[in-house]
């Protein structure tokens, strides 16, 4: 795919989209390119993802893994190059990015769920107040959710009173209440203790097969090889290399994605 | 002796009423009108304008490194030049409030600054809006380290207030100037004066404590 340095105007032919198909992918980078300072971030990423495909980016410390899923929502902007999500151009002033961030599912390492409310407040706060729903409605929705991370009895808890793993599931249930189109999750599990990331990832694998878009920044190479369609590996900035997990992680192209893979599948 | 003063203190009653009233007056008006434009300032201050946070950083810092004496007398005697003509009342609300406003201005900001940049990621992502990003995430947060400070600058502004007696308006400072030109017993007076500011503030301090308990009881800190 990327691995052949095309430019981003021949991207048409770069055979990313089915032939004869105009349909551009539900998130669509065409060349981009990020710096921060000097440091050139982001490399002339082409990659595209379809509707209901899963996939998993992964790559070494500052590869820019996270930065890449960062610029989906406009978390991070881009220098040049063209990002189209669900259709819109992101950075184009056209763009309504609020608008376009409720289609769009964030999850952090860090979970970042507002530690004032309660984890049934955090799934149903922006449901109320951005998609307008009455908050009866919204808040049966949200116990719904709950309950399907396997939180039902943890509607009324703050942040503070819940383990990582438990902060995380939330986090998933916050980001499904808005039914978003697409989930990004930026290293769901990092910051986890190990017993705690079988619970984020099985919730993870639930909302794959329920056949969310989904971009999983993430070295779980167990999730990876259950539900992804496509691993991405990249490094310095740039996708060096991908494929299905299989081909991935039992044939790795180049000598980076072998030095990688035997570095996180030694343990 | 003593008990003379004492009777001539209990007779100047009503004029003293009268100053604690000003004094309560004045300090209610300005602290209400500078904690929303302090509010708005300290947003302002930490929004993504640089040249307006600029404009709004230099002016605070203008007046928080001046005497506020000197700030009450340019508005009262200085404007008039100006043709800006201001009765003593109004000028002691625009000062005081003007002085308010600067310093919740920056301890809103500090408050709003405190609040980690996740959590601001966490509310664009779902795709809240600037002031439902600041309403329902940022500034509930940014209350619990904006409250107690806050509380303790009112105590400050409201004995600042004492200042407003240079431009002759009758607040409780003032009627201690007054009173003691007939009972010549400034300990006694001036005594009384601080009763009186105390009177005011206390309750506040004690505001502030029950304020502080509440918001860490809200935030689902676990009690130890």
């Amino acid at each position: 795919m990327t691995s052949n340095p095309k430019g981003p105007n021949d991207y048409d032919q770069s055979g990313m989209t089915q032939p004869g198909l105009t349909k551009t992918g539900m998130i669509d980078f065409r060349g981009v390119n990020k710096w921060f300072g000097a440091l050139n971030v982001l490399r002339d990423i082409t990659l595209s993802v379809e509707p209901r495909e899963v996939v998993v980016v992964c790559g070494p410390s500052g590869s820019g893994k996270s930065t890449l899923i960062r610029c989906i929502n406009g978390l991070e902007t881009i220098k040049d190059g063209h990002l189209i999500v669900d259709g819109q151009r992101v950075g184009d002033p056209a763009t309504n990015m609020t608008q376009l961030r409720t289609e769009i599912g964030f999850v952090f390492q860090s979970f970042n769920l507002y530690p004032h409310k309660t984890a049934l407040e955090n799934v149903t706060l922006a449901p109320i107040h951005v998609r307008k729903i009455p908050r009866a409605e919204a808040e049966q929705a949200g116990r719904v959710l709950l309950a399907k991370v396997g939180l039902a009895d943890k509607v009324n808890a703050y942040p503070a009173q819940l383990s990582g793993g438990q902060q995380q599931r939330v986090a998933i249930a916050r980001c499904l209440g808005m039914r978003p189109k697409i989930m990004l999750f930026d290293e769901p599990t990092s910051a986890l203790d190990p017993e705690m990331i079988s619970e984020v990832l099985d919730v993870m694998v639930a909302v794959a097969e329920e056949g969310m878009t989904m971009m999983v920044v993430t070295h779980e190479m167990g999730f990876a090889r259950k539900v992804a369609q496509r691993v991405v590996f990249m490094d310095a900035g740039a996708i060096v290399e991908s494929g299905t997990p299989d081909e991935f992680f039992s044939h790795p192209k180049t000598d980076r994605s072998r030095a990688f893979l035997s570095k996180i599948l030694r343990h | 002796m003593i008990w003379q003063q004492f009777l001539s203190l209990a007779g100047s009653y009503p004029l003293a009423l009268r100053g604690l009233g000003m004094t309560i007056v004045l300090s209610l008006i300005s602290l209400a009108l500078g904690t929303l434009l302090g509010f708005g300032l300290g947003i302002l201050r930490t929004g993504g304008n640089r040249l307006l946070s600029g404009v709004i950083g230099a002016w605070v810092d203008l007046i928080r490194g001046t005497p506020f004496l000197v700030q009450i007398f340019l508005i009262f005697f200085i404007l008039p030049e100006f043709g800006i003509e201001l009765d003593a009342f109004t000028a002691g609300i625009i000062a005081l409030t003007n002085l308010a406003a600067c310093f919740i201005c920056e301890i809103v900001a500090a408050g709003i600054r405190s609040v980690p940049i996740g959590q601001v990621e966490a509310a664009l992502a779902s795709g809240l809006s600037r002031w439902q990003r600041m309403h329902q995430v940022v500034l509930p947060q940014a209350m619990r380290i904006v409250l107690p400070p806050l509380v303790g600058q009112y105590v400050l502004l409201i004995k600042d207030s004492s200042v407003v007696s240079a431009i002759g308006l009758t607040d409780l400072t003032r009627v201690g100037w007054l009173v003691v030109q007939r009972v010549p017993n400034g300990l006694l007076v001036f005594f009384l004066v601080g009763v009186g500011y105390f009177i005011v503030c206390y309750p506040l301090i004690m505001l502030a404590r029950r304020l502080e308990r509440r918001m860490g009881a809200a935030h689902g800190e676990v009690q130890l």
